[in-house]
């Protein structure tokens, strides 16, 4: 279990790191496309299953396609190569990205005392009791999301669509 | 089973990663997949934390989860339709060449 822990963390931050350093950005994103599916890796081995469907679904499926064509639509791939691909100021932001994971994250987690194993052993396949506690205790947070889902839909396609188009529209 | 701190670490680092991204890259659907990356991390804490925790059963970790991917999810897509807008406005994804509000 350790061995496939330690594979699949791997992936997951090797892929992560070439997602944010490489050039080209289809590249970039399809190494983020191979980060979700090692952290959907890593929910399988805390026995979260559905979760990891999800993921894919979701991550793999939809946020992986909506960056491609977001990429396509903005129609620079891999820009000018002798151009800059960080910011001004990037040792800043490296300094203080370090400086947060050093001083914040790690302390945190090395300083408290966590458990080294799982209070329960095993755990049953969770899809059912997800699906009844969404039907029971948690309908209003449900149909929020389902309202927060729509209204970004939409508001993601008002925000997208071209300006002149839509004064053609309107004269017509 | 791999203990708790394993997963916190790699999380903590996949948080390092994204926020590198967001702070270091000019490119705006980088920006953009630098907070992917970010949210990620902090929902494999949540799935750790519901995994190693006194009550696995009542699910309340992966039910946080879920909610918290559909919201990421809304987020992309307004996210990346306002990479769109920007874009057609400067014809470039630099966010180092956006530099005003309006025209």
């Amino acid at each position: 279990m350790i061995i496939t822990f330690s594979i699949l963390s791997a992936i997951a931050v090797i892929s992560a790191l070439l997602a944010v350093r490489l050039r080209n950005l289809v590249h970039a994103t399809l190494t983020l496309m191979a980060f979700f599916v090692a952290l959907a890796g890593l929910f399988i081995l805390l026995m979260a299953e559905f979760l990891a469907a999800v993921q894919i679904l979701v991550y793999v499926g939809a946020v992986g396609i909506l960056i491609l064509f977001a990429i396509m639509l903005t129609q620079q791939v891999t820009g000018n190569v002798k151009e800059h691909i960080e910011a001004h100021g990037a040792l800043w932001g490296l300094a203080g990205a370090t400086a947060v994971l050093l001083t914040l994250l790690l302390p945190a987690i090395l300083k408290t005392a966590l458990p080294l194993q799982p209070v329960v052993e095993t755990i049953d396949p969770s899809v059912r009791a997800l699906g009844l506690n969404l039907m029971a205790p948690y309908t209003i947070a449900l149909q929020v999301i389902a309202l927060l889902l729509t209204a970004a839909l939409l508001g993601a396609v008002v925000i997208a669509i071209s300006p002149e188009k839509s004064e053609e529209e309107k004269k017509s | 089973m791999v203990p708790l701190h394993y997963y916190l670490v790699v999380s903590a680092i996949l948080f390092f990663v994204g926020l590198l991204g967001v702070l270091t890259r000019r490119h705006a659907i980088i920006v953009l997949i630098g907070v992917e990356i970010m949210l990620n991390a902090a929902n494999l804490n949540f799935i750790a934390f519901w995994r190693f925790g006194p009550n696995p059963d009542l699910l309340l970790g992966q039910l946080f989860t879920l909610f918290s991917i559909a919201i990421a999810g809304a987020e992309a897509a307004v996210g990346l339709a306002l990479v769109i807008a920007v874009y057609r406005f400067y014809k470039t994804p630099d966010l180092e060449k956006m530099t005003s509000l309006h025209e």
